[in-house]
């Protein structure tokens, strides 16, 4: 499939939250996809300094509106925090599939960002837990965004404290952090033999198959994430 | 006037317009190819390659390093899997091959060369992701020489061969890939590159040392298409930092008759597209008809006995 066209879509607005930022798009009405699909992205201008996209999952779409959580790093993202208007190119990649039932929502850092949209999606089906972990309390400030009842571990607190006492259970888990706690939660999911579903982060350059940059272990061996995910079942990561 | 027109040939193969992607930097079964008058795969191996462990890419200012390491899935499956498909796409396919010894390149040039599908042969002797094998033939004249020979022998297609700039001489490469018959060059390869993780201070990429390729290599790249150009004559393949019509016909006045387009499809892929009709427009600028009137334009003006 050729990549999707880019758009040039106007910020809306920039705002703090803790201390991620949350970058909302003024939509034009384009299929935003489903909730863990992603999106390259690209400040307009974009500055020398930072001349690739980033591929960012929305936190949510809808309503005229495409709002990303960023935590902003470096050049590229504060760049994004900056502009006026963001070539957005998207969606791509195989997001999560809503399965029916209850669910129970895994996020550590700035994973958190994708969820609020897969709780929605989720919440006409079944009863929705949502567990988060984070660095600060600073960065958990965006729990609220999620989940207003999420329970939330700040380290050296795991997120996985919480996920464990929740297992085993009837549901099915979808997780989005560092890859260390993907793992963890994998393992917590097989170990209880409950369905999970991992969207997962890599370095990427391009976001449609081009690159070989964004190399995952996926099936045993290193597959590009841009293609097989970047939501993947947790089975075939542990393999 | 009428508008330039942007058809153009490498080596008797036909092409729509000059553009083509570097190998490496776009897999036209999952992304299509883009406008792109011909596709150029990425570099086939006799045997398959996982490629580096990641992380594979880093940015750097206007540009990225990556080490990926020849990742591909080997001669024989490119060749049930991929090339039936890829002989499908309606532009021509230039098969780029890479390989640890002569007779490894032999072997997948004598396969690749004899596919209806494919209707060039690139050499890849200069990726800078690998040990020995491609990388070290490249830095070598007489290496590169006996490789060109040898891989001739096997096929009868158009036999390219892509060039590293980071060597001491490439004029002096590019004149041993022509003294073995190569019919033309593809230049650049990245230029050698290290990103060092800012956090923990050691090599950030999986492979350690990579390619650097972006905006930030253009000079590099122009450096030495003009250079190879002046010591061979041969058609050559430009590429390097190309993000813009006004690169094309940079690069084209520096002796290039093809321009590849590599990491700035990553950031944009609908590059193309936009380059095109802009290269019509800057070739009437310049008063040319077609792409060859301004090949190698930037150089002084030498009777063609000297060049051949």
């Amino acid at each position: 499939m050729p990549p999707p066209p880019a758009r040039s879509l106007p910020v809306a607005a920039v705002e703090a939250v803790g201390a991620y930022t949350l970058l909302r798009l003024r939509d034009d009405g384009a299929d935003p996809g489903v909730p863990g699909q992603f999106f390259m992205l690209r400040a307009e201008p974009a500055p020398a300094a930072a001349y690739l996209p980033r591929a960012v999952s929305a936190a949510w779409a809808g309503d005229g509106e495409l709002a990303f959580l960023l935590d902003v790093r470096g050049e590229g993202t504060r760049a994004l925090a900056r502009a006026r208007s963001v070539a957005v190119l998207g969606p791509v990649g195989h997001g999560f599939l809503t399965v029916p039932g209850d669910a129970i929502l895994v996020g550590g850092g700035i994973g958190a960002a994708i969820l609020p949209w897969l709780r929605r999606r989720l919440a006409p089906h079944g009863r929705v837990q949502t567990v988060l972990g984070f660095r600060t309390p600073a960065h958990a400030v965006c729990a609220g965004l999620v989940d207003p009842d999420a329970t939330v571990a700040i380290e050296p607190t795991l997120v996985t404290e919480p996920l464990a006492r929740l297992l085993p259970a009837r549901a099915t888990v979808y997780a989005c952090g560092p890859d260390r706690m993907l793992q963890a939660v994998a393992a917590l999911c097989a170990e209880h033999d409950v369905p999970c579903q991992l969207a997962m982060e890599a370095a990427m350059a391009c976001g449609f198959g081009a690159c070989y940059g964004c190399a995952v272990r996926i099936d045993g061996v290193w597959k590009r994430l841009c293609v097989e995910g970047p939501v993947v079942e947790a089975a075939r990561v542990l393999a | 006037m009428s508008s330039p027109d942007l058809r153009t040939e490498l080596c008797g193969v036909a092409l729509a317009n000059p553009l083509v992607n570097g190998s490496g930097t776009l897999d036209a079964l999952t992304a299509g190819t883009l406008g792109l008058g011909a596709f150029v795969t990425k570099t086939v191996t006799l045997h398959p390659r996982e490629g580096n462990p990641p992380p594979r890419i880093a940015e750097t200012p206007a540009g990225m390093v990556n080490s990926i390491g020849l990742a591909n899935p080997g001669l024989k499956a490119f060749c049930a899997e991929h090339l039936p498909r890829l002989g499908e796409l309606g532009v021509p396919v230039i098969a780029s091959v890479g390989g640890w010894s002569p007779s490894e390149y032999a072997t997948a040039v004598a396969r690749l060369g004899a596919d209806p599908a494919v209707a060039a042969i690139e050499l890849n002797v200069s990726c800078p992701n690998v040990e020995s094998g491609c990388i070290s033939i490249g830095t070598d004249p007489h290496e590169t020489r006996a490789l060109v020979e040898r891989c001739r022998a096997e096929t009868d297609l158009p036999v390219l061969v892509k060039l590293s700039p980071s060597v001491a001489d490439v004029a002096a490469i590019a004149t041993a890939a022509a003294e073995g018959g190569a019919h033309g060059l593809v230049l650049i390869n990245t230029v050698r590159g290290i990103a060092i993780d800012r956090e923990r201070l050691r090599p950030l990429l999986g492979g350690g040392g990579g390619g650097l390729s972006g905006p930030a290599v253009k000079p590099v790249a122009l450096h030495a298409v003009y250079h190879a150009w002046a010591a061979t004559g041969l058609p050559i393949i430009g590429m390097g930092g190309v993000a813009s019509a006004q690169d094309c016909i940079e690069f084209l006045a520096a002796g290039a008759s093809l321009v590849g387009i590599g990491t700035s499809l990553f950031a944009d892929p609908h590059l193309p597209e936009r380059i095109l009709p802009e290269l019509g427009d800057l070739l009437a600028r310049h008063g040319a008809r077609g792409i060859g009137e301004l090949v190698g334009v930037a150089h002084p003006r030498v009777s063609s006995s000297t060049r051949a």
